[in-house]
This record gives C-alpha cells, sequence and structure tokens, in this order.
C-alpha cells in the first residue's frame, strides 16, 4: 500500500491531505492539471477537467507526467479508466493548429488528417472555412478565429493558436518603481503571460492582480483597453496604474455609464459593453476605436456572455485575462480558454501564504437571538422586508458596541448597509459615520484621521466598499451588508484587511440574526470562506458580552 | 472401426478418465460399454468438437494424416510436416501423445491412424480439395472416358481407373498446361481449393478448350463438383505444393507482444478497478431500490434509463451496461415490483451487500467469466433490426464465457506483460484455428476491455487475483484482499462542513455518517457534508446531540471545527421543540369513555398503545394488526383512510420477489473427477458383462436413512458394488445392484448394473442397502 497524500475519487477530483509529509511536493505536481476547487484546513479540493489538462498541455505538460503524479502520489490504486481519459484527452489538444501562412492568411492545419476530416464534416464548422490547401490544411476566414477556436473546443479538438498577434498602436508605459518593487511571482506572472502570447493569469485575492495587469501593459507597450466589472474597480486600476506606471491622467481614460473617454489607456466595464440600445450593444465601436495592442480582462470568471462574443473578433489582439479561479458559476470556462486563451500563471496559494504576500483573516460570525416579540414580527413581516428586519435588529448594536470595546486600542472599521442603523451605531459607539451623502472632502479628513489612527472607529456604508481610499484596519465588523457576490465580499474584506504589525492575523466580524434570514446567507458565506481556507468560527452574542 | 474400438478397449481406466475428462461430451450421457464409447468418439458432431479444441498444430498433424490415404509412420509424418516449418525442433511426439488421448488417432508409431469419422468431417483439409476418387465420382463414365482419352491415350482399362492411374502422379501432366492455366492452378493450390464457374458441367475436350477453365477441365486438372462449381483435385494441389500439406506452420505459438509493466503496479491497478467496480455495482442497487427503472415490453432496460444510469454511476453507457448485466447476471437485481415490472435489487443483494468487499468482487467476476450474457453488444439490433437494450433476453452469445476463458488464458501465459489485441487474436487463432470469425473476434475485444474494467487486469496485464481466479482456485478473495483499501476507522473534519474519509469506512462508522451527513463524493475517499438537514435526521433517528459530537470527536483525526460542533448545538437546541411521533396507526373516537376502557384493557398492552388527547389514541401497530386486534377484543372499529394523518418516515426501499433469470455455463472447471471416474468404471463394467445383470433374490433390503447413507458413503471409498432396494418413480419397491459413485444434494449417482447405465437415485427412496461381499 503506497501511502501517497493524494486520494482520486471517481468524479475526478483529487484529495489531497495538507499534512502529509509529502503534500508539497504533491500539490506542485498536481497544480498543473488539476484546478483547485476547496482549500479548507486538512484536505484540498482539485478537480481535474478536459479543460485543465489542455491548460497543462499548453504549458508544456505531457500525459505521462500527469499519469506519473497520480500513480506516484496517490494512496489508493488510481482506476485505469481515469489515467486513459487523462492521455486521451491530452493528446486532443494540439493535433490542430491555427496557423498564418505566408499566401493563404490564417489556415487551420493539422499532423493527424483523420482528426481534420472528421471537424471538415461538422456543419457548425463548414461556414467557418474557405478553401482546401492541401491534404492537412483549410484556409479559415480572419474574422471567425475566435469563433472557430470556440466551436473546435465544444467538438473535443482545442486548436493550439499559433496564428501571431498585431502589434497594435505603441504607447510608451513604464512600471514606475519607486518605493516598491514587482514581487518575483508578479514579474513570473508577466513573463508567463508575455511568452504564451494570450492567456489568463490566476492569482489568490490579495496578491496584486492589478500590478500583473501593470507589467503585462508595461510589456507590451502599446495602447491597453482593459475591461472591469464596475466603476469603482475601473476607478481602483485607475489610481493603481497611476501609482505604479508611467501613465499620467490624461493618458487614462475612463469609459463607464457616466464618462466616455477614449485615450491610449481606455478602462471600461462590463456593464456599459453589454449595454443595449434598442436591441444592440451600443457600445461595440470602443473596440475599433483605436488599435488596440493589449486588451486586459479583470476579474474573468465574471466576464458576461456577451463579452466574450465581442473578444471572438478580436483574436489577433495579444489578451491577458486576470482572476482568482478558472471554475465559473456558469461553466463557461470553455468560452476563456478558446476566447482569451489557456492558464499561463498559476501561483500556489500555499506558497504564497507562507511568503506572506496575502494573510487571510480570521473570520468570527456573532449570533444574535431575536427577542420573542422580534421573532412574532418577523414572522409576519412580509418577504421583502424580512432581510431588513433581520439585518437591523437593536440586539446587534448592543453587540457591536462589545465588540468595539474588546478591540479598544486597535484601528475598527464598522460596516453596515442601512443608514439609520449606522447612525444609531455611531451615537452608541460615538464615532464620525461615511455615507453617501458625506462630502468628498469630509470623506478624505476622516480617512486620514483613521490612517493616523487619531480616529480608532469609524462607521462607513456600503460606499466605503466601492472606495478606493478606504484605509486599511485590523478590525472590520460587518453588521449588515448585500450577500449578493460572496467571493465579491471576500475580495473586498482582503484589501481592507491586513495582518497585524505584531503578526497576528486582521479580524473580521460578521453579526447575525439567528433562525432567520440573515443566517442563511451566513451559512452560504461561511462555506464559501472555509473552502477558500479563512478560519471560521460562530460564538453567541452572550459569550461576547461576557 | 473395429480396430479403432479395440484400441479402446485396450486403453487403461486412466488412460479413458483423460479422454472422457477432455471430451466431456462423450459421457453425457455415458454409454452402456466401451464400444459405445467408441462409436461416440467416432460421430461427427464429437470429433468436430475435438477437434475445435485442438491447437494450429495438433490440427496440422491431423490435417496431414487425413491428406495421406494410407496409415502413415511417425517418421514419415515427421517429413511431411518438417517442409511446411523452419522449425527444426517440432513438438511431434507430445502432440502425438495428446492426440492419441484424445482418441483422434490411434494405432502404433508406425501405423497412425486417424480415428474413425474424423477425414469425413475435415472437408478441405489444410485447404486441400477432395481426392480423385471422389471428385470425379458424380461425373458421367463417357466423359471420364473422354478426360481419360485427351489425357493418357493408350492406356487400358475403364475411364475411372486410367485417370486416377494419371492423376496419381501429375507432374507430367501440369507441366504440359499452357501458361495462363498454370497461373490459373498456381492460383488455387494454396487458396481455398474450389472456384465458381458458369456451366462447370459443360463437356469440354482438350482440342476444343477455349479459355484456361476449359482446358484444365478437359485435362482432369479441375473438376466440376457441382453446376457452377469447380474443385482442385488433391493429388493436383499437393503436387502443386510441392508435396507440402502446409505452408509457413508454425509448431509454437506466435509470441505475445506489448508493453511490459511491473507485476505489482498492475495488480495494485487491478485491485483499485475491482474496487470500483464492485463500489459500482452497489450504488447501482442502492439507486435502484430507491427509483427503479421500468422493465421494457421487450424484457430490457429503456435507453433512457440505460443513459441516466451511466450519468449517475458517471461511467460510459458500455461500462454502465456492464454493471447493470453484470449485477443481473449475479442475482442481484432482476424484473419484479409492480404490474408493469420494475428493475429491482433482490433478496440476494442484501446478502451480497455485507460481505467483504474481495468477495463482493468475486462472486462478479466469476459471475462474468460464466455468464452467456454480452453486455458488448447493447445497442446493436438484432437480425430483426430490433435494438437491443441492456437486460434484454438476447443479449446473449454461448460462445461468450469460451472466449472470455480462452482470451484470459492468453494473458495468463505472459506475466508482466500488456499484450497488443492484434497479438492476442494471433495467438488465440493459432490455438484455436477452428474457432474464429467476426463474433469471436469482437467477442475477444469486449473480454480486453470489460476485464479491464472488472479488475481482472490492471494495465493490460493478467492481474494476480485474476489469474487465481481463472485457475478455478478459491484463493481469488485473500489474493485479492491485500490489495483492496484498508477499511479505516476515522475521518478528516473540517471547517466547511465536510468530513473526507481517507479510505472505505468500517462498516458501522459509514452507516453512521450516512446518517448524520450526505455523501458528496465516492472513489478511494468519502467526502461527507454535514448540514442542518442530515444533522436533524441524525437527531431524529435518536442521536442526542452529545452523543454525535462524542462520535465526532471518536473518529476524527483532527479537533471538531468549532463551526461544526456550533452547527450541531444549534440545531439540536432547536430540535424537539415541536414533537413528532411515529406512529403507525391511531385510533379515534368521539366518545372519551370508550378510548378509557381500551387503555385500560390488558390485552391491549402488545398494541403499545399512548393517549394523545381524550379522544385520541397512537399505536406503533400497523393500522391492519391493530383493526383485528381490536376486533378479537370485542371493537367494531372501522380504519380510516391514509390521507395527511399518518406519517411514515421510512424510505421506500423495495425488494423484489422475481427470482433471476440469467444463466450461466458451467463448462469452466471441467467435470468433477469422480463422475468421470464413475463414468469409466460404468462402462468397463458394461464391457465386462454386456447387459445388465440380475438382482439377488430375496428380501430387498431394508434399513434406517442414516445407515444407508453410511453405507453408501463407505461403498464410494472403498469402490464396491452394493445392492439397495428403490422405490421407482411410480412408488414399485425394486431392487438394484450398484456402482456408487458419489453422494450429492440428496442424489446418489451410481452405476446401475441391474440397467447397465448411470443413474441419479433419490436417496430418500432408497429403502435399504447391504454390501454384496
Amino acid at each position: 500500500m503506497n501511502d501517497g497524500p493524494l486520494i482520486v475519487q471517481s468524479d475526478k477530483t483529487l484529495l489531497l491531505e495538507v499534512d502529509h509529509e509529502r503534500a508539497d511536493e504533491c500539490r506542485k505536481a498536481i497544480a498543473p492539471f488539476a484546478e483547485l476547487e476547496r482549500a479548507p484546513e486538512h484536505v484540498h479540493t482539485y478537480r481535474v477537467t478536459p479543460l485543465a489538462l489542455w491548460n497543462a498541455r499548453a504549458a508544456g505538460h505531457d500525459a505521462e507526467q500527469v499519469v506519473d503524479a497520480l500513480i506516484g502520489f496517490s494512496r489508493y490504486p488510481v482506476p485505469h479508466a481515469l489515467l486513459v481519459d487523462v492521455a486521451e484527452t491530452m493528446a486532443r489538444y494540439g493535433r490542430l493548429r491555427l496557423e498564418k501562412d505566408p499566401a493563404h492568411g490564417l489556415v487551420l492545419a493539422s499532423t493527424d488528417r483523420a482528426v481534420l476530416e472528421e471537424v471538415l464534416r461538422s456543419r457548425k464548422i463548414q461556414p467557418m472555412l474557405g478553401e482546401r490547401i492541401g491534404a492537412d490544411a483549410v484556409a479559415v476566414h480572419p474574422s471567425e478565429r475566435g469563433n472557430i477556436k470556440q466551436a473546435l473546443l465544444k467538438l473535443g479538438w482545442p486548436a493550439e493558436d499559433l496564428a501571431g498577434y498585431v502589434d497594435g498602436e505603441a504607447h510608451a508605459i513604464k512600471l514606475k518603481q519607486d518605493g516598491w518593487a514587482l514581487r518575483p511571482y508578479q514579474q513570473e506572472a508577466a513573463d508567463a503571460f508575455w511568452h504564451g502570447g494570450s492567456g489568463v493569469v490566476v492569482l489568490p485575492c490579495g496578491a496584486g492582480k492589478t500590478i500583473v495587469g501593470a507589467a503585462a501593459m508595461a510589456r507590451a507597450e502599446a495602447t491597453t483597453l482593459i475591461l472591469v466589472t464596475n466603476t469603482v474597480s475601473a476607478h481602483q486600476w485607475k489610481q493603481e496604474l497611476l501609482k505604479r506606471t508611467s501613465l499620467t491622467e490624461d493618458e487614462i481614460g475612463e469609459y463607464s455609464g457616466t464618462k466616455k473617454e477614449i485615450r491610449p489607456v481606455t478602462i471600461a466595464t462590463y456593464q456599459v459593453m453589454t449595454t443595449k440600445r434598442k436591441g444592440v450593444y451600443a457600445h461595440l465601436e470602443l473596440f475599433d476605436a483605436r488599435d488596440w495592442g493589449l486588451i486586459v480582462y479583470d476579474e474573468v470568471h465574471l466576464l458576461p456572455a456577451p463579452i466574450f462574443r465581442m473578444t471572438a473578433d478580436l483574436q489577433a489582439r495579444r489578451r491577458v485575462g486576470l482572476t482568482a479561479t478558472l471554475v465559473r458559476e456558469d461553466g463557461r470556462e470553455g468560452d476563456v480558454f478558446s476566447l482569451i486563451g489557456p492558464k499561463r500563471y498559476d501561483a500556489p496559494w500555499k506558497e504564497m501564504e507562507n511568503q506572506g504576500w496575502i494573510a487571510p483573516a480570521d473570520c468570527v460570525e456573532v449570533r444574535v437571538t431575536l427577542s420573542d416579540e422580534e421573532r412574532l414580527a418577523y414572522a409576519m413581516a412580509e418577504s421583502e422586508e424580512r432581510y431588513r428586519f433581520a439585518a437591523t435588529t437593536p440586539s446587534k448594536t448592543r453587540v457591536t458596541e462589545a465588540l468595539v470595546r474588546r478591540h479598544l486600542g486597535e484601528q475598527v472599521l464598522v460596516i453596515g448597509q442601512y443608514i439609520d442603523q449606522l447612525d444609531e451605531l455611531a451615537e452608541h459607539l460615538n464615532a464620525p459615520v461615511i455615507k453617501g451623502e458625506t462630502r468628498i472632502k469630509e470623506r478624505e479628513r476622516l480617512f486620514q484621521a483613521f490612517r493616523d489612527k487619531e480616529l480608532q472607529v469609524l462607521v462607513v456604508s456600503k460606499v466605503a466598499n466601492f472606495s478606493i481610499d478606504l484605509p486599511e484596519a485590523a478590525v472590520a465588523i460587518q453588521v449588515s451588508g448585500t450577500f449578493g457576490s460572496r467571493q465579491e465580499e471576500a475580495q473586498r474584506l482582503g484589501r481592507v484587511l491586513r495582518p497585524k504589525a505584531d503578526g497576528g492575523g486582521a479580524r473580521f466580524y460578521t453579526v447575525v440574526s439567528r433562525d432567520t434570514v440573515d443566517q442563511e446567507f451566513a451559512a452560504h458565506r461561511q462555506r464559501f470562506l472555509a473552502e477558500q481556507g479563512y478560519a471560521y468560527q460562530i460564538i453567541d452574542a452572550d459569550d461576547v458580552h461576557q | 472401426m473395429m480396430e479403432f474400438t479395440q484400441w479402446i478397449r485396450e486403453r487403461t481406466d486412466d488412460q479413458l478418465g483423460a479422454l472422457v475428462s477432455a471430451r466431456p461430451e462423450l459421457i453425457t450421457p455415458v454409454p452402456a460399454h466401451l464400444e459405445g464409447l467408441a462409436a461416440r468418439a467416432g460421430s461427427p458432431s464429437a470429433i468436430g468438437r475435438a477437434l475445435d479444441r485442438l491447437d494450429r498444430f495438433a490440427l496440422a498433424v491431423v490435417e496431414t494424416l487425413a491428406v495421406h490415404p494410407d496409415e502413415l509412420t511417425r517418421d514419415s509424418l515427421r517429413d511431411l510436416l518438417a517442409r511446411a516449418t523452419e522449425e527444426d525442433d517440432l513438438p511431434l511426439d507430445d502432440t502425438l501423445e495428446r492426440l492419441r488421448a484424445l482418441a483422434l488417432v490411434y494405432g502404433p508409431d508406425d501405423a497412425l491412424a486417424l480415428a474413425p469419422g474424423v477425414r469425413k468431417v475435415l472437408d478441405d483439409p489444410a485447404g486441400l480439395g477432395p481426392p480423385v476418387t471422389e471428385v470425379f465420382r458424380h461425373h458421367p463414365p463417357e466423359q471420364l472416358e473422354e478426360i481419360a482419352d485427351d489425357i493418357a491415350p493408350g492406356t487400358e482399362g475403364g475411364g475411372k481407373e486410367r485417370l486416377r492411374a494419371a492423376l496419381a502422379e501429375p507432374a507430367k501432366l501440369v507441366e504440359e498446361v499452357s501458361p495462363p492455366a498454370r497461373k490459373a492452378l498456381e492460383e488455387l493450390a494454396w487458396g481455398p481449393p474450389s472456384g465458381r464457374v458458369p456451366n462447370a458441367r459443360r463437356a469440354v475436350r482438350l482440342a476444343t478448350a477455349r479459355s484456361p477453365i476449359e482446358e484444365l477441365l478437359a485435362r482432369g486438372l479441375l473438376a466440376a463438383t457441382g453446376e457452377d462449381s469447380v474443385a482442385l483435385p488433391r493429388e493436383v494441389g499437393l503436387y502443386l505444393r510441392e508435396g507440402r500439406v502446409h505452408r509457413d506452420l508454425s509448431p509454437v505459438p506466435p509470441p505475445l507482444e506489448g508493453a511490459e509493466r511491473p507485476g505489482s503496479l498492475a495488480d495494485r491497478t487491478a485491485a483499485g478497478q475491482a474496487f470500483t467496480f464492485t463500489r459500482a455495482v452497489e450504488e447501482l442497487c442502492e439507486r435502484w431500490s430507491l427509483d427503479a427503472p421500468g422493465v421494457l415490453r421487450t424484457g430490457g432496460l429503456g435507453v433512457r434509463d440505460l443513459k441516466r444510469t451511466a450519468t449517475q454511476l458517471d461511467l460510459p453507457e458500455w461500462a454502465a451496461a456492464l454493471v447493470i448485466e453484470m449485477a443481473h447476471a449475479a442475482g442481484l437485481i432482476a424484473a419484479g415490483g409492480n404490474v408493469d415490472g420494475e428493475w429491482l435489487p433482490t433478496a440476494g443483494y442484501d446478502s451480497w451487500r455485507v460481505r467483504a468487499t474481495e468477495e463482493r468482487w468475486v462472486t462478479l467476476a466469476v459471475t462474468w467469466l460464466h455468464t452467456d450474457r454480452v453486455p458488448g453488444i447493447v445497442g446493436e439490433r438484432d437480425e430483426r433490426d430490433r435494438l437491443l437494450n441492456a437486460l434484454h433476453p438476447d443479449l446473449r452469445r454461448s460462445s461468450a464465457p469460451e472466449v472470455r476463458q480462452a482470451t484470459l488464458r492468453v494473458l495468463a501465459t505472459a506475466p508482466g506483460l500488456a499484450p497488443s489485441r492484434e497479438s492476442v487474436l494471433r495467438r488465440l487463432a493459432w490455438e484455436q484455428p477452428r474457432r474464429r470469425g467476426a463474433l469471436r473476434e469482437q467477442l475477444t475485444d469486449f473480454t480486453l476491455r470489460e476485464a479491464e474494467q472488472l479488475g481482472f487486469t490492471g494495465l493490460g496485464v493478467l492481474s494476480a487475483h485474476g489469474r487465481a481466479l481463472l485457475s478455478g482456485s478459491k484463493e481469488a478473495a485473500a489474493v485479492l484482499a491485500p490489495l483492496l483499501p484498508e477499511p479505516v476507522d476515522h475521518v478528516l473534519l473540517q471547517a466547511d462542513l465536510t468530513a473526507v474519509a481517507p479510505g472505505p469506512l468500517t462498516s458501522d462508522l459509514a452507516r453512521w455518517l450516512t446518517l448524520a451527513a450526505d455523501v458528496e463524493s465516492t472513489g478511494g475517499a468519502t467526502v461527507y457534508r454535514f448540514g442542518e438537514g442530515s444533522i436533524r435526521r441524525a437527531l431524529d433517528a435518536g442521536q442526542g446531540a452529545d452523543e454525535l459530537l462524542s462520535m465526532l470527536a471518536r473518529h476524527s483525526a483532527t479537533p471538531v471545527p468549532q463551526p461544526l460542533s456550533y452547527l450541531v448545538a444549534d440545531v439540536a437546541r432547536r430540535h424537539g421543540r415541536m414533537r413528532v411521533g411515529t406512529a403507525s396507526a391511531y385510533i379515534r373516537s368521539d366518545d372519551p369513555s370508550m378510548l378509557d376502557q381500551l387503555m385500560a384493557d390488558r390485552r391491549a398492552v402488545p398494541l403499545r398503545l399512548r393517549r394523545l388527547a381524550p379522544t385520541v389514541i397512537a399505536s406503533r401497530a400497523s393500522r391492519a394488526s391493530l383493526v383485528d386486534s381490536l376486533r378479537a377484543m370485542g371493537f367494531a372499529p372501522v380504519a380510516e383512510s391514509l390521507d395527511g394523518d399518518v406519517i411514515i418516515t421510512q424510505l421506500d426501499t423495495r425488494r423484489t420477489e422475481g427470482v433471476p433469470v440469467a444463466r450461466t455455463v458451467s463448462s469452466f472447471n471441467g467435470l468433477d473427477p469422480d463422475v468421470v471416474a464413475a463414468a469409466v468404471r460404468a462402462m468397463r463394467a458394461g464391457e465386462a458383462r454386456r447387459g445388465p445383470v440380475d438382482a439377488p433374490d430375496g428380501a430387498v433390503p431394508r434399513g434406517p436413512a442414516t445407515a444407508t447413507i453410511s453405507t453408501l458413503q463407505e461403498a464410494i471409498r472403498q469402490g464396491v458394488r452394493v445392492w439397495i432396494g428403490y422405490l421407482d418413480s411410480q412408488g414399485n419397491a425394486t431392487s438394484r445392484i450398484l456402482e456408487p459413485a458419489r453422494m450429492e444434494g440428496g442424489y446418489l449417482t451410481a452405476y446401475d448394473e441391474t440397467r447397465a447405465a448411470v443413474h441419479r437415485f433419490a436417496l430418500h427412496r432408497i429403502t435399504g442397502v447391504s454390501n454384496l461381499s
């Protein structure tokens, strides 16, 4: 019996026992071809998917390495069917290649004639093709470069895109490393992307993906279109680029609902790109507005479907995708693979944590119990009012006060959604509150005071979530919020919370009303955070008061 | 025939035993005497079956003997065979010994003869046409005269004799033919010895021949064998082959080629697959017991149900079909259930399920070796173009078990080697040259694929446990057991509320965890997820929160994560604030005093009544038995409909009453040595007496059954004859002299000298027994 750290499951997930002495070695061996799905404290779950295997192929790994890794580290015999499947799947990548032919332009070529014949018979593929060039190649309409890759992937024969890129309009962009330096892994990620031509860089939350984007731009030295999830994110990108690169305010444009600037570096939101007017996308011309040399996709796992379709036409331009995970909730990982590119870089989460680049926070859920009258009122509330009712119960205020007292002397942020609740809290805590109506000047003053530690407790509304200059804190207390996207929330947490100087982790409290919809949301978040490796604890409000 | 019979008579008992063991069809039923055995050994069907078992070289020896009309000496036989091969070292003596043992060849080395009937069964031996005497048999005498005139002018005698004389040494005739005709002859020499020619019987003369074929017909080098067919006479063929009967004859089996793999790796991989397969069967039965697919009108499983099952089991469809078919053939699932019929696990599944994994695998693997069901053809169409579904009654091929075993035995000859499909097929073609064809090739492909899926082979190499099972050893389970994951008695608990069992769990723990958590993924390990629902389920099943937590702590290799213990406490806190009891039936009445009376009645104690309210009593007894009991107590209750009042919390798992119908073919381990010995003894005895003996006069023996059995056992052991009294099927008392052979399952198998045949006797009808001596 082999005593390996890895257990292969029949659903093609791999369980890695992290406390095993060979766990690190094993993690390195399987990371190229398996996606990390969950990373709780003892056993991490990886998944072997065709895409993951093709990513490994694109990165130069072969089936033998994969099989060796599985057999070598597996505690139990690996089902033969899985090994065969791995070998067969990997052999499919690269049988077909998209190439630039001097005479015929874009061609689909193959060394395996049978495969070529098979895909040529597909009704989906046929309209994209031009004339046949010899036995092993066929011309492809240049405009179909993305579509054919998508279609081929669906047929199970992913094509390797070797057709190259246009350089785009040159524009000088330099990294401005004053007082900071590119971390080694960020450098590696940017290099890996550049050598691969196009592709996706996977880095955990808080690892500085924006900087990798900036480094990629500095490699390209060309006009760049950056697509981001929302306006706040657009502002963050702009600030970061101003801080990290030679770019000036005039060179960076924002293309969003409110502003329509097109500059050498333009940051557009997914939302504006997917806005339709009279049934057509209103802002498609942005893609052709300049001769872009690089397109950056932030948070690829959230990229909406229409943008995929637009991206299909941009295959001759270099593309870099940035994300914390390749797993998409809509299952469109295949489109990321074919339209943006294979995974080019993936940093082991644990290693980065060991090197001190990122630090997960300690999460504590505090449960308050509603009084009998409150419970009755809650039961009778309209369903749309229920959450607000549960989230703003007065019991929360008392617990929050106790928590703040507990962390006396530390920088504490109290975050909430409902203004009434925040005002009441601010009054009880004797702390200033920042909300939507707070003027910029006042906001900046308070932030500065908080940063200078003149102010230790600050109550902020949801606007703080979207504010780039939100100061860092050692403790955050969330009393209410929208738990729409748990992942986004976790990312914001990563931004706000930094390890304390004394090495202790940051604390993140969530105050939750017991036996209500509030608690149901919390259960989802608990699972997500625990799977991300955050320590998670649940305590009763009574424990806080003691 | 007489010589052959005599030769058979002269065989020793051991030799006869070996003969009937190798050719079991000769003693089903047992012939009365050795003459009968000889006659049966010469029957076409028996010879056909014996020839089917020969390998390429042994068959070549038989063919060479068959081609030559007279007895051959060993040395001349060796010369003939040596011409066909470049090998110097022919295993001729061994092969002849084998053929004698099979009674296909008899006689001493200086006069080897084929058993009667062999020549007739071998049409076109080694691809040679019929001899001259036969091939011209149906020609009219005039035509024979004409041919003889053309090729042997001036010779004496009838046409037939002249022709035979001329063709006995065909050298001159063949050398005289025109080049195109010669070319046609060459083509027929090694190919099939016959061809199709329109109007083959036409009379042609050499002088008027217009085509190469007509020329050959006129010369007697081709003979019409039908209206449209011609054949090359054997003598001519042999001449064209330069005296060789075979071309490229290989006296040794062709080598197997393929990748070499370390045996331990293959064993481990195979064991892993064996575990996976066994688990798949279990999962199939569990799923079907909750959600049974219907039986099609044609008797199979619907295509959609197969697809769904394949998805659930995470297997390709052919592998899912294999799992389903093996579960069925092993008697774990069968058609049953409601009127329309459903596929449900049998009671046999329940006893299979609780056995150790290795034993469960052996059951499935033995079934696979012996069943004539062929899951590989699921999805194909039969001759009437009907789709063959999984579990379809026609999903069988009688040769399947034999092909499976032959294929695996080929693998067994090459330890540590994963032979390629082609080299396996080549080897099989050598080992059983008469048993080839597209179906067998397909069955061989299925065998290789399914053996891997079942864990018989690992990475294409026959595993140690597969080898043990193939040789009929009872050790297979013991060989497999140490390779299977050892049951573990702990899990790893995590803050995301999962528990990972890093191996198969001990059954108690597994059952407990299945109660308290939901299974999320299976394989080498099992991942369980705790949730409100699953914790509540455990509490519902009577577990307390403390009990749950201490069970978790005891079986966790890591500390219980705080969110998990909080979850348990939180669910337990709310659990039971409403009380829901388990009652099978209730009694309600508008008259509380009547219920008072019932509660006070001593006879009501077994009903386990509980008063819930003045007008309601709950009972743990079923409604039917409650009604019966109340009636017995003198009340007049009326059963009430179920509408929402009764809560039954049990899962609706079901079992069929049906008997599994799949059959297995039991040719595998050969005949029992006792049966062989009895048959030989019987035939030998029949030989000596040639007819039934009379039972002794006097009273039929009588005695107690226990004495009967022990006397018979003693007689079997010593091999002596006994005198029994026996009630025949009409109930008449008869008296028999027996040579008992074996006793099994309430029956005695014995040679009955009074009837001169082997019979089975029901032990309970033997009225008594006495020793003859």
